[in-house]
């Protein structure tokens, strides 16, 4: 931003403060550092005891603390897949209307490349610095844009007018961020100057930062625009936003560092006109345009545009950067020119491009100068398109006429051309040659022929089987494809070989070259044996080639001949592998193996074993010396010079025993010492190396880590964090690997292997786009082109868990219409709501619990776990509706499991009546319809309803769907049975996306999918028939009449008299009838003699009853007495002692 | 080769060679496959093998939601793939073809299951056509130990061995499932530094066994010391249904790559002259020594496998060398750029200037590419 200002006055050059606090501590300060050169000591250094450990276990707990702490702040390291010019960063305005995001965008597109904009519509693309580009985006006030704009912004500015306070609108978006990825949030508060009271305006910002933080984070960023001049924002203030923009970081997310998207910014129908006349609703073949972002886009993967639908790629390219970044000068600001706005679909950039046809607008000539040159450029794009609009039978005419003039692009495209190219670049590698070892070309061919022969030993060697390199692993495979191929390998094979005869004699730089080159072309060489004609525009052609052929009849022509032969041996070589059994393990040709065991081939892998020689790099021997020379050795180069003769001393025996195993060959042995020699100098330059190395680790052990070895010395215990440094480590080299591996590749090749990665300008072809579209485009909806990844354009059931929202005021119904934005996705589904229990059965619910989290099964995108998705119940904008609900959101969740079916279960009670009972069997009736419903349930538990349970046993013949079961009581007729099952619920399958861009612009808020239930019946005022079973009629209960308790005899008998039913007068109530008794005269005798004994009996018990009274009163009365005399004799004994003692104390006291 | 033509998602291949490719590639990417014109001109048997049934059947059984339709004759099938549900299998091999070829197609789906697999096979163990049960847990599975990196709950354990033609052997596999791979770089293949083998004879006599071990061992201690050879030899129940011997060798080298070799016997119907057991450890050897010779971070008859997993690893560059390609692992990878659009970049790695003259076995193949970022959509998340 430095440039901003200068563009205003001269700067003032900073001057020190002479005096004041500050001076005084810099004062202070430098003093300070004169006295004492040596680095200041910490507390703990100047007094370390003071920081001795006293107490183990709080320097335990203090220890885990801290670690406590540290592993808090520790996150899973994440590979950073940003690439080495990433696409301009996505800033998205959002707020509700007339809070001022035209304004701020246009302002700050003025600050930053200094044009006016008159109207905003669509992406416009700035660069705002050396290495940064941005994206602003409005987004407008329907909620299916707010998602999209979610989905995609980097960084979201949150306008709010602070004089109105924060709109439900704001917390709608907030909370669709927060499902999907929380972009980068800044709030941005404007109309402050509607506010005259200072008071009342801080008062205000306080409650509304302090509200923001709640919803984001505590801290985050809330920006002031304090008010308008001239209808613009105050420039000092837009600058200050322009910066924290400029500046700002970004965190990857994980749905988009998984997925690729782009934000179209520039919308072409390329349909034939012709076409469009004749049906003007036919389908569009429509090319869209944008950065890519995210991850690597690939053509074959199918895309999702948000609003339309799942799309394939039909046709996919890299154009040239129409904003790029500035080249990479060492210049501080930007120039003017390079101040590069893209606006396609507003009206800047010179270019609108409408339907069909494209204005050009001319503002001021400084704008001209600014468009020059990519005018032109999107000129000669434009003018290409304008040339594709000729008519099919022009095309055609053209092709054709491409075939016959220019017959060499055809030829290098098919079959036998290979051949020829191989052969050019054979004898392109001869010139090479030839060229770059003129001075000693003797040698060199002499060189050459030995190295060749020795090839062609090798050759001869291995051609049973398998040749030495992978090429020829892969000639196997051609020579199963066809025969004819063969020469060709060969020939290539030979062209590699000279070019390896080239590479080894001439000079070390031409080598390196060469080397790269050869190397380079021989890789592709293996690609293209493994992938035929690999390359896009190659194989584009190839199929524009072939498209031809197919509308001419090719026995016509001449040239075609070699086509239709390049059709039989790909026909033939399609016969030979069909129907071949498949077979993993390496083909050996002939099925025999080579003979290991004789002396030349044991020579060639004879390394590969421990017992064969080591790499410098890890021979245990060598890396002995190396430590021993880096420990004692001070100059590196003394002992370089004894190391190599040691070297050869040991080199020239092994020469010389391999020179008497080949001993018929002496001029090769010979020149293989020669080899020799070159080979232990660059082995002793590799060692070197080595040594550096090791001498390096070394230094790094003994230096890097030294401050933490020194915090040990010091006494403070460093806990080891090693696992977490080797993760982070991990990360950052693959981080490191993905941005370098394919960086020499040409930019071709690279996009094949890798995808178009993020930062590049793609244009997308669509071939079936619907009319509606193109009609119905309005640039104020963004339009989002999200790739898919594998297995994600399936559909299956999609089981998630979910919440109601706090705010939303209704529950959610079970089988209700439920509009979900999941993944790059929206659309609508039925959803059934579900409980886990405990043994994880999904139990059926009707309605989505309140406060609590349940689970959520439908139909629809297959999606990876724990996306995060949100759920509307409709995505009208109606004032009304908002007024009623308030808040739109109705749930949110994320998706915990996929599957092809769903497991929702819902109880069933079977009820039965038992129709025959005997002991503990019963035969119960109503409960199935047919024996063949009985045979699936045999063996279920039942239950009665007085508890008793069962089993059933099988099925009876009458009535039909009865059984027979066993109790374990016996029950009675009364009884209910019944039987408990779990009953599976289908999830409906319905799945339509929501398809808002089709719409015309003046219902593009108004999508209305599937209606509710209730919304229909509300609709067409229908109610329901209630059941008469759930109507509240007046209960009706006949009085009961209970048997007359009969008590068996058996049981009479054997109960306890009292408990015995009684068997008393029939009548109690009557008296009993006296009876006269008449005693015969003994018995009168008898009864005279018992009277009178009993007559005595009573009066002598009288008697005797007062005889013992009047003994016990006297009793009492002497007892009494003698109570009283023995008090009295007590009473004088005490007052005798009491005297006694008294007399004695008087005698004491005197 | 290419596939003839691609409806929507459906790929329409033409033949029964590399069934099992296109099989398991389709239940990975969840991509529809119609194959035609099996064996349409062979008149005498058209359409699916037995075996390839089986293997259909394997398939359905491993997965939820799997469409097949097989037209009358058996020469066309049309495959819409479920998702991997995994969990208890069993299931009857077809004998065929060994188990090995059953098993392959596990290895490569088992990590990405919805339930760890348990999967038990009953068939052939060891045929000349397929990698036999020790090779495959020699081989395979320690390949895709470096992929799921925690070894925990894989395991391949031979029950019972049956050798071709009649079978009668048992297998056990487990595999853990996994979220998704990472991206390794493998690029140091190592030295050999121990060579392990199995002998096992079946219903014949246990000098057999012996006289194999002895030749084989007699090859390969001329090239290292640690050499040891285990006999297997099985009577009764636990031979399966008909006789046979062979020999599976195993070499490990300092990083932990193996390599390993199988050689069979003669079965009654492949040839009168039954097999010697001497030429028969002497081929073994030979052909691991062909295997150490050809070299690269794994077995020749699993370059595939790495390829595999390369390309379903994450969204980063994964690197891995191996020795020349074989023809199968060639068309793999056709048909992985087919289903997954992924391209790997083929090398042949430079060979430093300084080691020319210690030349570790032929020249290596150096793959690289950038994963798809597969992650297992079945498995279930709380």
């Amino acid at each position: 931003m430095a440039d901003d200002a200068a563009g205003q006055d001269k700067r003032k050059q900073h001057r020190a403060r002479q005096s004041g606090v500050k001076a005084d501590k810099k004062k202070v300060k430098a003093k300070k550092e004169s006295n004492q050169k040596e680095p200041e000591l910490t507390a703990r250094q100047r007094n370390p005891k003071a920081f001795a450990i006293n107490s183990a276990q709080r320097a335990e707990r203090n220890f885990r603390r801290k670690e406590d702490l540290t592993a808090k702040k520790q996150h899973i390291p994440v590979v950073d897949q940003t690439p080495d010019e990433p696409p301009p960063v996505l800033i998205a305005v959002v707020g509700p209307p007339k809070v001022g995001k035209t304004t701020l965008i246009k302002d700050l597109i003025k600050t930053f490349t200094r044009t006016n904009v008159s109207e905003i519509k669509g992406p416009i693309t700035i660069v705002t610095s050396k290495k940064r580009r941005i994206t602003l985006l409005e987004c407008n006030n329907d909620i299916n844009s707010m998602i999209d704009v979610a989905k995609c912004a980097d960084l979201v500015l949150l306008l709010c007018d602070a004089s109105y306070g924060f709109e439900m609108e704001i917390f709608e978006f907030l909370n669709i961020c927060q499902v999907h990825g929380m972009p980068k949030i800044m709030g941005v508060l404007t109309h402050l100057d509607m506010i005259k009271n200072t008071k009342q305006l801080r008062k205000r910002k306080k409650e509304l930062k302090h509200r923001f933080w709640t919803e984001v984070y505590d801290g985050a960023k809330l920006f002031y625009l304090s008010g308008l001049l001239h209808g613009e924002y105050l420039r000092n203030e837009i600058k200050n936003l322009g910066r924290f923009i400029s500046v700002m970081k970004f965190r990857p997310l994980q749905w988009r560092g998984a997925h690729s998207y782009l934000l179209v910014d520039r919308v072409e129908d390329v349909t034939n006109t012709d076409t469009v006349r004749r049906n003007p609703k036919c389908d569009r073949e429509v090319v869209l345009y944008g950065y890519v972002r995210g991850v690597p886009l690939k053509q074959e993967h199918m895309v999702h545009i948000a609003g339309l639908g799942d799309a394939r790629i039909d046709e996919l390219s890299v154009i040239p950067d129409p904003c790029p970044l500035p080249g990479t000068e060492k210049k501080r600001s930007l120039l003017e020119k390079e101040r590069l706005l893209y606006a396609p679909m507003s009206g800047v950039g010179g270019i609108v491009y409408d339907k069909d046809a494209v204005y050009i607008e001319l503002q001021g000539s400084h704008s001209h100068k600014e468009q020059t040159a990519e005018a032109t450029e999107q000129a000669a794009l434009v003018s290409k398109l304008i040339e594709k609009k000729a008519t099919m039978d022009e095309q055609m005419e053209e092709q054709q006429f491409r075939l016959f003039s220019d017959a060499a692009p055809i030829k290098s495209k098919d079959f036998k051309s290979d051949v020829e190219d191989e052969e050019d670049e054979e004898a392109a590698d001869d010139s090479g040659l030839d060229a770059a070892s003129s001075d000693d070309e003797d040698d060199n061919e002499f060189a050459a022929n030995d190295w060749r022969g020795e090839n062609s030993d090798e050759d001869e060697d291995q051609q049973q089987s398998e040749q030495s390199d992978a090429s020829s692993g892969d000639e196997e495979y051609q020579q199963l494809g066809t025969a004819g191929s063969d020469e060709e390998d060969e020939d290539d094979e030979q062209s590699r070989l000279l070019a390896n005869n080239m590479n080894w004699k001439s000079n070390l730089a031409q080598k390196a070259r060469d080397a790269f080159l050869q190397r380079h072309s021989e890789s592709r060489n293996l690609m293209r044996l493994v992938y035929g004609v690999y390359n896009q525009s190659e194989r584009n052609k190839q199929e524009q080639l072939e498209k031809e052929q197919d509308d001419e009849s090719d026995e016509e022509l001449g040239g075609l001949f070699r086509v239709a032969a390049k059709q039989q041996t790909e026909l033939q070589k399609d016969k030979d592998i069909r129907d071949k059994e498949e077979r993993c393990f390496f083909e050996y040709q002939g099925g025999v193996t080579r003979d290991w065991l004789s002396e030349d081939n044991k020579q060639l892998i004879k390394n590969c074993f421990v017992t064969g020689k080591w790499k410098a790099s890890e021979d245990a021997e060598n890396l002995l010396k190396l430590d021993d020379m880096s420990d004692a050795d001070s100059e590196v180069y003394g002992d370089f010079e004894d190391l190599e003769t040691g070297e050869q001393h040991s080199g020239k025996p092994k020469d010389e025993a391999a020179a008497s195993e080949d001993a018929d060959d002496a001029p090769t042995a010979g020149e293989k010492r020669k080899m020799t020699r070159v080979e232990e100098e660059n082995l002793t330059k590799k060692e070197l190396m080595a040594k550096k190395l090791k001498l390096k680790a070394k230094f790094d052990a003994e230096y890097d880590n030294h401050g933490e070895k020194g915090d040990e010395d010091g006494g403070r215990i460093t806990g080891d964090h090693s696992f977490y440094e080797d993760l982070k480590a991990e990360a950052q080299k693959q981080s490191e690997l993905n941005k370098s591996e394919f960086a020499q590749l040409d930019n071709e090749l690279r996009i094949q292997i890798e995808g178009y990665r993020a930062g590049l300008y793609v244009r997308l072809g669509f071939k079936t786009m619907p009319a509606e579209f193109v009609e119905n485009f309005d640039a104020s909806y963004p339009v989002l082109v999200g790739a898919l990844n594998m297995t994600e354009e399936n559909v299956g059931y999609v089981n998630c868990k979910v919440k109601k929202h706090r705010w939303y005021k209704k529950i959610l119904k079970t089988g209700d219409p439920l509009i979900v934005s999941m993944g790059w996705r929206r659309f609508q589904t039925v959803a059934i709501y579900a409980k886990v229990e405990d043994n994880f059965r999904q139990r059926y619910l009707k309605y989505t619990p309140n406060h609590v989290t349940c689970s959520m099964t439908f139909w629809g995108p297959i999606t990876p776990q724990n996306t995060g998705f949100l759920a509307l119940q409709t995505v009208r904008h109606d004032q009304e509706e908002m007024k009623r609900l308030g808040f739109r959101i109705a749930a949110t969740g994320c998706v915990s499991e996929l599957d092809k079916s769903s497991q929702i279960m819902k109880k069933l009670k079977l009820v039965g009546h038992p129709f025959k009972i005997y002991k503990n069997t019963a035969y119960v009736k109503d409960m199935f319809h047919s024996s063949l419903e009985v045979a699936k349930f045999e063996g279920a538990k039942i239950k009665t309803v007085s508890g008793i349970r069962g089993q059933i046993k099988k099925a009876h013949h009458t009535p039909e769907g009865s059984y027979r079961a066993t109790f374990e009581d016996k029950i009675v007729l009364s009884d209910i049975v019944f039987c408990r099952t779990w009953f599976r619920v289908e999830v409906p399958r319905f799945y339509a996306p929501i398809t808002t861009l089709l719409l015309p612009a003046d219902q593009k808020s108004q999508w209305q999918g599937m209606k509710t239930l209730g919304q229909l019946k509300r609709e067409r005022a229908l109610q329901n028939e209630a059941q008469p079973d759930s109507m509240y009629t007046e209960i009706v209960r006949k009085p009961k009449i209970f048997r007359p308790l009969v008590i068996p005899k058996a049981l009479q008998r054997a109960l306890p008299y009292k408990d015995k039913p009684k068997l008393g007068p029939e009548n109690p109530r009557e008296a009993l009838e006296r009876v006269a008794v008449v005693e015969s005269p003994y018995e009168q005798k008898v009864a005279k003699m018992m009277k009178m004994i009993e007559t005595n009996y009573k009066d002598k018990r009288n008697r005797d009853r007062k005889e013992t009274q009047q003994r016990m009163k006297k009793f009492r009365a002497q007892k009494r007495a003698d109570e009283a005399s023995k008090q009295q004799h007590q009473k004088q004994l005490r007052k005798k002692v009491s005297r006694a003692i008294s007399k004695m104390r008087g005698k004491n006291d005197k | 080769m290419p596939p003839v033509a691609q409806e929507g998602n459906c790929l329409i291949y033409r033949g029964s060679n590399f069934l099992k490719q296109r099989l398991v590639l389709s239940c990975l990417s969840g991509k529809p496959v119609k194959i035609t014109q099996i064996r349409a001109e062979d008149e005498g048997a058209p359409g699916l093998r037995e075996y390839e049934i089986s293997l259909i059947r394997l398939l359905d059984k491993l997965t939820n939601g799997t469409k097949i339709e097989l037209n009358p004759a058996g020469t066309s099938v049309m495959f819409s793939p479920g998702l991997l549900h995994g969990g208890h299998l069993e299931h009857d091999c077809c004998v065929q073809r060994g188990i090995g070829y059953y098993l392959d197609a596990l290895i490569a789906l088992g990590p990405f299951c919805k339930m760890p697999l348990k999967c038990q096979l009953r068939g052939v163990t060891n045929s000349n056509d397929s990698p036999s049960v020790d090779h495959v847990k020699g081989a395979a599975l320690s390949l895709l130990k470096r992929y799921l990196l925690v070894d925990e709950g894989l395991e391949l354990r031979v029950v019972r061995r049956g050798v071709a033609p009649l079978g009668g052997g048992e297998v056990l596999f487990t595999c853990p499932v996994r979220k998704s791979l990472r991206a390794i770089q493998l690029q140091e293949p190592g030295m050999v530094k121990r060579i392990r083998g199995t002998v096992y004879a079946c219903k014949v006599s246990p000098a057999m066994a012996n006289r194999t071990v002895e030749s084989a061992k007699g090859c390969m201690l001329k090239f290292l010391p640690d050499v040891y050879i285990y006999t297997d030899q099985n009577r009764g129940k636990m031979s399966g249904n008909s006789p046979g011997f062979g020999i599976c060798l195993l070499a490990e080298t300092t990083d932990g790559v193996c390599f390993a070799a199988d050689c069979i016997s003669n079965t009654r119907e492949e040839s009168d002259t039954p097999s010697i057991p001497e030429d028969l450890g002497r081929e073994a050897a030979m052909r691991l020594l062909d295997e150490i010779y050809r070299g690269g971070c794994c077995d020749s008859a699993y370059q595939w496998l790495a390829a595999l997993f390369m390309a379903l690893g994450q969204k980063h560059v994964s690197k891995f060398l191996t020795g020349a390609l074989s023809t199968y692992t060639v068309h793999f990878l056709q048909h992985l750029r087919d289903f997954f659009s992924v391209t790997f970049k083929l090398e042949n790695p430079e060979i430093d200037e300084d080691d020319e003259d210690d030349v570790r076995g032929a020249q290596k193949v150096l793959m690289t590419c950038v994963g798809i970022g597969y992650t297992n959509v079945s498995k279930r998340v709380l």
